[in-house]
C-alpha cells in the first residue's frame, strides 16, 4: 500500500514538473510574440530604449574589455606554450587566437558576461516590480508591462550585444598581440597577419550572427523570470539565480546548434 | 455601475472567494471589511481584472470583464483607479513622474497641464515639495498618499482603495476620508474601499459589507452595522478576540 502511494506520489510529482515546464514554455512563447508584435507595430519607447542601450552597452564595456583582453592573452599563452613544446617555437599563435576569439570566445564570453551583469539586473528589477505590485500598477494605469519594460530591453540587448562582441573580438586579439610580442618575441606584424590573413567576412559573420541569438536568449529568459517572480525578496533572489543559470546553459546549447547550422550554411 | 455575481476564486486547494455577490451604483461608496487574509484584496483585484476568477462575472458599465477581449478590458481599466495596499510606486521614477504617469498614458494633457494637475493632486493629499524625491525617500504613509494622488490625478470613474488609511496618522486618515467623500460628491466617483479602520468606514460608506470565509456575511448601511446582532460583525467592530471569529484557527490553517 505504501509503495503504491509512493509510486502515485512519484507520478504526481513528475506530472506537476512536466506541467510546469509546458506552462513555462507557453508563457514564454506568448511573451515573445507579444514583445515582437509591439516591435513590428513600431510601438516603442525610444527614450527607454536609449537608456537601456547605455545600461547594456556602455556600462558593460569595461567588464567586456577586461575579460576579452585577458582571454586573448591566455589563449596566446596556451597556444604558444603548446606549439613550443611540439615545434620548439610558438607558431599559429595569431591564427588560433584570432579565429577562436572571432568565431567562438568573443560572442560566447560577451554573452556570458552580459548575462551576469544585465540579465541578472533585468530579472532583479522586474522581479522586484512584480512582488511589490508595480506591474499590477502599470496595468491599472493603462500600460502593458511587456510593452513598457520588455520591448526596450530586448531592442537594447539586440543592438548592443553584437557591438560588444565586435569590441570583445578586437580587444581579445589585441590582448594576444601584447602577450605574443612580450612573451614569445613575435613581431606584431607577424601576429596580425597570422590573425587576419585567413579571416574572411564569413568568419566574422559567424560570431556576429551568433550574438543576435544570444541577445534574444538573455532578454527573454531575464524578462520571463522577472515577470514570474513570486514570494518576496527570497523569490526574487531565486528568480535571478534561475535566470542567470538558464541563460548560460541555453547560450552554450544554442552555441552548438548555431555553429552546426552556420558551418552547414558555409558561414565559417 | 459595478456588478459582481457569484465569484469563486481558489488558490490551490484553498477557496478564497466562494460565491461573492455585490453591486455598486454610480456615485456610491462601498466599504468592505473583514479580518486579515479573508480575501478582501483578492476580491478587489478580481473586480479590476488583475486576477481572473474561477467562475462568476464582474460587470462594469455593462461589460463583463471576465469574458471580454484584452483590448476591451484595457478600455474599461482606463476608467478605473486602484490604490494599492503597499502603494506600488515606481521605484525608478521620482514622485512627480509617478503621479504624472497615469496622466501621460490616459489623458491628452500637455506638459503644463500635467504639471499643474500633479501639484494640485499632491496638495490634495497634504504633500508639498516632494516632486523631486524618489519613493525610497518617503515614509510609508507618504507613499500611500502619493499612490492616492496618482490614482485621483486622471479622474477615473471608479476608484478601488486597498486599505487607504493604513499606516497614516489619525489626522491624515481623516483627511483621506474627506478626500474620498469629496471625490464622490464633486466627480460622482464610485468607490470600493477595503479597510480595517471602522471610523473611516462609518464616515465614508454608503454601504458596508463584511467578508468571512470567502462569503459576504453582512451587508448594510453604517447605522445597521452599529445596530446589527450579527455576532461576527459585532466581534469585528468591537475588535474583541472572543467570539465566533477565531484568529488562531485561521493562522494554524494557513501554516
Amino acid at each position: 500500500m505504501k509503495q503504491t502511494l509512493n509510486v502515485f506520489q512519484f507520478y504526481k510529482t513528475k506530472q506537476t514538473f512536466i506541467y510546469e515546464i509546458v506552462e513555462g514554455l507557453g508563457k514564454t512563447v506568448c511573451m515573445v510574440l507579444e514583445t515582437f508584435s509591439y516591435i513590428f507595430k513600431f510601438d516603442i519607447n525610444f527614450q527607454s530604449t536609449v537608456n537601456q542601450m547605455v545600461e547594456v552597452g556602455w556600462r558593460s564595456t569595461p567588464i567586456v574589455l577586461l575579460t576579452s583582453f585577458f582571454t586573448g592573452m591566455v589563449l596566446a599563452l596556451q597556444v604558444g606554450t603548446a606549439t613550443s613544446n611540439l615545434f620548439n617555437e610558438p607558431v599559429y599563435v595569431g591564427t588560433v587566437t584570432g579565429f577562436s576569439m572571432v568565431i567562438e570566445l568573443g560572442p560566447v564570453l560577451t554573452a556570458i558576461v552580459v548575462t551576469g551583469r544585465v540579465g541578472a539586473a533585468i530579472t532583479a528589477e522586474l522581479g522586484t516590480m512584480k512582488v511589490t505590485e508595480q506591474l499590477d500598477a502599470l496595468y491599472t494605469l493603462g500600460t502593458n508591462p511587456v510593452r513598457y519594460l520588455a520591448v526596450s530591453r530586448l531592442l537594447a540587448c539586440f543592438f548592443m550585444l553584437p557591438i560588444l562582441t565586435v569590441i570583445s573580438n578586437i580587444v581579445g586579439i589585441y590582448g594576444g598581440l601584447i602577450l605574443s610580442t612580450n612573451t614569445w618575441g613575435l613581431p606584431s606584424c607577424t601576429y596580425l597577419s597570422q590573425s587576419l590573413d585567413f579571416m574572411t567576412v564569413r568568419t566574422f559573420l559567424h560570431g556576429f550572427i551568433k550574438s543576435f541569438f544570444f541577445a534574444l536568449i538573455i532578454v527573454i529568459v531575464a524578462c520571463y523570470k522577472g515577470f514570474n517572480a513570486k514570494n518576496g525578496a527570497e523569490g526574487v533572489g531565486k528568480s535571478v539565480t534561475e535566470s542567470v543559470v538558464t541563460s548560460m546553459v541555453l547560450i552554450l546549447i544554442a552555441d552548438y546548434f548555431l555553429t552546426f547550422l552556420l558551418v552547414t550554411l558555409r558561414i565559417k | 455601475m459595478i456588478k459582481v455575481e457569484n465569484i469563486y476564486k481558489n488558490f490551490g486547494k484553498k477557496s478564497v472567494l466562494c460565491g461573492v455577490n455585490l453591486e455598486v451604483c454610480s456615485g456610491q461608496t462601498l466599504v468592505i471589511v473583514g479580518s486579515s487574509g479573508v480575501g478582501k484584496s483578492i476580491l478587489l483585484k478580481t473586480i479590476v481584472g488583475l486576477i481572473k476568477p474561477e467562475s462568476g462575472s464582474v460587470t462594469i458599465d455593462n461589460v463583463d470583464i471576465t469574458k471580454c477581449a484584452p483590448s476591451d478590458l484595457q478600455k474599461i481599466q482606463k476608467k478605473m483607479g486602484y490604490v494599492f495596499q503597499e502603494a506600488a510606486l515606481f521605484d525608478s521614477l521620482n514622485i512627480f513622474e509617478n503621479v504624472a504617469f497615469g496622466l501621460r498614458t490616459l489623458t491628452n494633457l500637455d506638459e503644463q497641464g500635467i504639471r499643474n494637475r500633479v501639484v494640485k493632486c499632491l496638495a490634495m493629499v497634504g504633500l508639498k515639495n516632494v516632486e523631486h524625491l524618489k519613493p525610497a525617500n518617503l515614509s510609508g504613509g507618504m507613499k500611500k498618499r502619493v499612490a492616492i494622488a496618482r490614482t485621483i490625478s486622471y479622474k477615473p470613474n471608479y476608484i478601488f482603495y486597498d486599505e487607504p488609511t493604513t499606516g497614516l496618522d489619525p489626522i491624515m486618515s481623516d483627511i483621506i476620508s474627506d478626500l474620498i467623500i469629496s471625490l464622490k460628491k464633486d466627480l460622482n466617483v464610485s468607490s470600493i474601499v477595503v479597510t480595517h479602520d471602522m471610523n473611516s468606514a462609518y464616515k465614508i460608506a454608503d454601504k458596508i459589507m463584511m467578508i468571512y470565509e470567502g462569503k459576504i456575511i453582512f451587508s448594510g448601511a453604517p447605522e445597521e452595522v452599529k445596530s446589527t446582532d450579527n455576532e461576527y460583525v459585532q466581534q469585528f467592530v468591537k475588535g474583541s478576540r472572543y467570539g465566533p471569529i477565531q484568529q488562531t484557527d485561521r493562522i494554524f490553517e494557513m501554516e
